[in-house]
């Protein structure tokens, strides 16, 4: 909560000792005996960086609530931009060209598309836990370690798959699912249950919500996190059946104390061993030893419904509630949309989504159409998180084909505030305002400006952006202008959120030509040629300014 | 990457206040025991007239007949240019400069380029700011090479002020390190003047759109002025700093005007860039060019005068730099095109008030009908690092990877290189001249002897006699005050040792 203005004075002052990482810790995961030791062991790593959190929102404005499809046409660049840029990660020149000249449908369908599946970043994503009893001191050290590399290992590959994502929403869906679920790595402990999870949201997260939900519930690494694992029925644990009503689907207080502790009871005897659970996906329910020994079989009353509830059961009933659509489809709004929620458009979403029985397509290509999706008022409200804004910069530069130094994407995004695999808590990660801040901001153009200069505070390069390759794609002698010209609007389309101004255009146009007339700069100019350098300091200044934050 | 080196740069980050974060991980560079040898509080303010200043419209060759007929349009004539010797004269807009001129506070160096001079803008800007030859392609600059070389450890190890301001939001090429860059940006003068003057609003001059985009646009903005990127020691030294003038309202005088308060409020950087764009006149220079020696000159003759009025224009010297100049004849749209050498001004109190050079010979043009180069640009900043910062002229040559001779332009030398011994006993022309009440000799000596300086009037009547001795040898100027005398022709003999050289001076009230 920040009650004084966020400088760095009071940042600094306000940076507790408290490590939540650490306070979560589940004793007795995997073992008491290594449990201690992991304890030891995240002690020694230095904390992550979670920024302040900011609750400011902007005021209520105008805006058109119509909920009819947009016209094909107001099907314009600027919308395609609008689109992309809330879907894609680093839209280019040439995708928002080809959608412009493509229809809002065709779009919609383009980005709704499913992928094909991902290849996972290594072969130990299937390997099963050690036999912890067995391994001496040394050993443990070693596998936490291990451990430790294939998750930044895992992070890593996420964001290389972001900068080279197509005209897709995919990625997108899956750092959403990840902010919704908000699973920490630092508690789960095995990199094979996280990277499970993360491709359970790539591949479940654009199709059925309660399948989605469903095999995010009992997959090892929500087990671990929300505690279902080895909830007994003689003294259930809450935590999930909390989390679930409150954050994965009815929203707060859509349901009472007593429902969480009867839903807790539900989700007893589920167990995990941190790449499998005694889940059966097939007939679902539980199985097992496990299974027989610790779910309460008894009757449950949850939300006035009376049955000897399992776990996918309470699922059911939850999802059977008006309120868990609107829940799910505000939560799409804010993060697609704004901050700021209009509840008619989002009544609008949840009553599609019902209607089509929790698929997801359909209420998104629902939201994606709205007029009211495409208001002005929401071009470049979007302030990038610090994985959309990174990644998504190397692709509007083509410079998703380099090998980056190990660390520079994981160690810039953490820097801003945002770890992959590390959400703060169970909340997810409260962005909007909370990424900029006076140390935040700096640091984004410093990273951001690595990929112009090569030069980065974590490894520098030997590449750097081809700017004129960008120019000659930009380029069209059947536009307006000079090239000097059209370089400096068509950077602004791709690069600025927010619609480029008079003034700034100006400043700009100075920038790049550095004292010569418009004329003077010719798109044929040769590779080594001093204009291109004039280019890459307009990037720079580009990068510096507030509206490339915005999308 | 290890995570050790992420504490450490998570320290650099939380310690760093209000610095930029600077990219200090992972160096290893020592140079143990060396220190840098820069000692004097003296700054340098380069103005680059960006585009290419026409200098034959600048610094006019009055008496030239090719030059009228080069510039049928264009051509300024003796009676609209301001008077500086009997060929000589400048650009009307100049005016704001003039009495300083009048007062022995400005210089000419004529004729700056380089050999092969390259006509496009960004190559030429590029060897200018990189001190390399039109073959070789840097990718340093020199004052980068030249801070790099004082402070090896940078930026570890260095003194508490920027070596080096930039008001330009681009082209750091000048500064550039092998492995950083040691400016420190100030991209928006006018907005950085405002906000240190205490009345900035976040987007003023360029309002947020009213939408929630420009809700969030502003928000930033605001987190932006906090984190500016300037230190601590600049916002110090800017809010300490005063204006005793008021400057131009234009965007070199919000950087002259911030330099000033900069610097009066005790700020140590030596060398200041400051940048004023519009000199690339094709089309209808006649206004354009006007204008902007109009507001650079308005500028300038602030600062100055707000230098001397709180006693610290013994500490600074102005330069203007360019990347070329214009051709000769003008095109048939009103303008010129590029060229190749043209003059650089320099302005202080602590210069030789001199023309150093001659007018561009207009019947010796090289292939290109452009001008020949008379002095190579890296001689005026030679003689910046040895002259008037005081640096060993080995720094110099290590700088620009060849030697180049100085221009005595500095007129209290640090330089702890010998002084060139002229061979004879020189004295030079009288600066200004016409004059109106002050002009400044120069002279040489050989050797250190007596001297006498006597003025006469026209009818040979002696009116001043001055006995200065003894002198040490090498140059130095008198200055002569005709306050008190009426308008005329007058003679001024310089006499050492026997031999004595008279001058024609000429008081015009």
């Amino acid at each position: 909560m920040a009650e004084q203005p966020l400088t760095r004075r009071n940042f600094l002052k306000g940076k507790t000792k408290s490590r939540p990482e650490l306070d979560r810790l589940n004793p007795e995961w995997p073992t008491q005996r290594v449990a201690k030791l992991y304890r030891k062991f995240l002690e020694k790593q230095p904390p992550f960086y979670h920024p302040p959190i900011s609750e400011e929102v902007a005021p209520p404005l105008a805006v058109t609530a119509s909920l009819n499809s947009m016209r094909d046409v107001d099907w314009d660049q600027s919308a395609a931009v609008h689109l992309l840029g809330r879907t894609m990660f680093g839209s280019t020149y040439t995708d928002i060209i080809n959608s412009t000249s493509d229809s809002l449908s065709n779009t919609v369908n383009t980005l709704l598309q499913e992928l094909e599946t991902a290849e996972p970043p290594g072969d130990w994503v299937n390997e099963p836990p050690p036999a912890w009893d067995q391994l001496t001191y040394d050993e443990v050290q070693a596998v936490m370690e291990q451990y430790r590399e294939r998750m930044w290992q895992m992070a890593n590959w996420w964001i290389v798959r972001m900068t080279q994502n197509p005209i897709n929403i995919t990625e997108q869906m899956s750092l959403f699912w990840h902010n919704f679920f908000a699973t920490a790595q630092s508690k789960v402990f095995y990199p094979q249950a996280m990277y499970e999870q993360n491709a359970v949201f790539r591949q479940y997260g654009l199709g059925n919500f309660k399948e989605l939900l469903r095999r995010v519930t009992f997959g090892p690494a929500m087990m671990i996190w929300l505690d279902i694992h080895r909830s007994k029925k003689h003294n259930p644990n809450e935590n999930f059946s909390r989390e679930l009503m409150e954050l994965f689907t009815l929203g707060v207080d859509n349901y009472t104390q007593v429902d969480i502790e009867e839903a807790s009871r539900a989700f007893t005897g589920y167990v995990t061993n941190g790449v499998e659970t005694n889940y059966d996906y097939e007939n679902q329910t539980g199985s097992g030893f496990w299974w027989d020994e610790w779910h309460d079989f008894e009757d449950k009353t949850v939300l006035g419904q009376t049955g000897p509830w399992t776990g996918d059961d309470i699922i059911n009933i939850l999802l059977e509630q008006e309120e868990c659509a609107v829940h799910i489809c505000r939560r799409i709004y804010k993060w697609f949309v704004y901050d700021y929620i209009h509840e008619p458009v989002v009544e609008a979403m949840a009553f599609v989504l019902r209607e089509n029985d929790y698929e997801l397509r359909p209420a998104l290509e629902f939201l994606f159409n709205t007029e009211h999706f495409y208001d002005s008022n929401f071009r470049g409200a979007n302030i990038q998180s610090p994985m959309s804004l990174l990644p998504g910069l190397v692709r509007k530069f083509g410079m998703e084909e380099f090998t980056y130094p190990e660390g520079f994407f994981l160690r810039s995004v953490e820097f801003l505030g945002m770890t992959p695999l590390e959400p703060p808590d169970v909340n997810g990660w409260t962005g909007y305002r909370s990424w900029i801040n006076s140390i935040t901001l700096p640091v984004r153009k410093l990273v951001n400006s690595a990929l112009v200069t090569g030069f980065s505070p974590f490894g520098n390069f030997d590449f750097m952006v081809d700017v004129r390759s960008m120019a000659q794609t930009m380029y069209d002698s059947d536009d307006d202008g000079y090239a000097s010209e059209q370089i400096v609007r068509k950077l602004a389309l791709v690069l600025f959120g927010v619609p480029l101004s008079d003034i700034l255009e100006t400043k700009m146009l100075d920038i790049l030509l550095d004292g010569a007339e418009p004329y003077d700069w010719s798109i044929n100019a040769p590779i080594g040629d001093a204009q291109w350098n004039r280019m890459r300091d307009l990037l720079l200044y580009m990068i510096k300014l507030p509206e490339i934050q915005l999308s | 990457m290890k995570r050790r080196d992420f504490i450490k740069t998570s320290m650099v980050l939380s310690a760093f206040g209000k610095q930029l974060p600077l990219m200090a991980v992972g160096r290893n560079r020592r140079q143990l025991g060396r220190t840098s040898q820069w000692e004097t509080d003296r700054v340098v303010i380069l103005i680059k007239l960006n585009g290419g200043n026409d200098g034959l419209n600048t610094v006019i060759p009055i008496e030239d007949d090719i030059y009228y007929e080069a510039r049928p349009t264009l051509a300024i004539s003796p009676g609209q240019s301001l008077s500086v010797n009997d060929t000589t004269g400048f650009h009307p807009s100049l005016g704001p400069i003039y009495p300083f001129y009048q007062n022995g506070q400005v210089g000419i160096i004529q004729g700056v380029g380089y050999q092969q001079g390259n006509l496009s803008h960004f190559r030429s800007s590029d060897i200018w700011v990189t001190g390399s030859d039109a073959n070789e392609h840097l990718l340093t600059g020199w004052l980068g090479r030249l801070f790099e070389n004082e402070y090896p450890d940078f930026p570890d190890d260095v003194p508490d002020h920027p070596l080096a301001i930039q008001f330009n939001s681009a082209n750091l090429l000048e500064f550039r390190t092998s492995e950083s860059n040691v400016g420190m940006m100030v991209f928006d003068p006018e907005t950085m003047y405002a906000i240190i003057s205490g009345n900035y609003v976040p987007g003023e001059d360029d309002p947020a759109p009213e939408s929630y985009g420009g809700d969030e646009l502003a928000y930033i903005r605001e987190i932006d002025t906090l984190s500016m990127e300037y230190s601590e020691v600049i916002y110090d030294s800017a809010l300490a700093g005063i204006n005793t003038m008021e400057y131009p309202d234009n965007n070199i005088g919000y950087q002259m005007a911030l330099t000033s308060k900069l610097i009066s409020g005790g700020l140590g950087t030596p060398v200041y860039r400051l940048y004023q764009p519009g000199y690339d006149t094709h089309a209808n220079q006649a206004n354009n060019h006007a204008n902007l020696l109009q507001d650079v000159s308005g500028s300038i003759a602030a600062f100055l005068q707000d230098m001397a009025n709180q006693d610290l224009q013994d500490r600074v010297m102005v330069v203007t730099t360019s990347e070329f100049g214009r051709r000769v004849y003008e095109n048939g749209s009103f303008g010129t095109d590029h060229g190749t050498s043209a003059p650089c001004l320099f302005f202080g109190s602590n210069i030789v008030p001199d023309i150093f050079g001659n007018h561009p010979d207009l019947t010796n043009l090289n292939n290109n009908n452009n001008m020949q180069v008379q002095y190579d640009f890296r001689q005026i900043y030679s003689t910046l690092i040895t002259d008037w910062f005081g640096l060993p002229e080995s720094v110099a040559q290590n700088v620009f990877a060849q030697s180049f001779d100085s221009i005595p332009f500095v007129q209290e030398p640090l330089s702890v290189k010998p002084p060139v011994l002229p061979a004879h006993f020189k004295v030079h022309a009288a600066f200004p001249n016409p004059f109106n009440p002050t002009t400044v000799i120069g002279y040489t000596l050989p050797a250190a002897g007596n001297i006498n300086i006597r003025i006469m009037d026209s009818r040979g009547r002696l009116i001043q006699n001055n006995h200065l001795g003894p002198i040490s040898k090498g140059h130095h100027t008198f200055r002569i005050e005709g306050k008190t005398w009426s308008s005329g022709t007058y003679f001024a003999q310089v006499e050492t040792g026997g031999t004595a050289l008279t001058q024609k001076i000429t008081l015009v009230k």
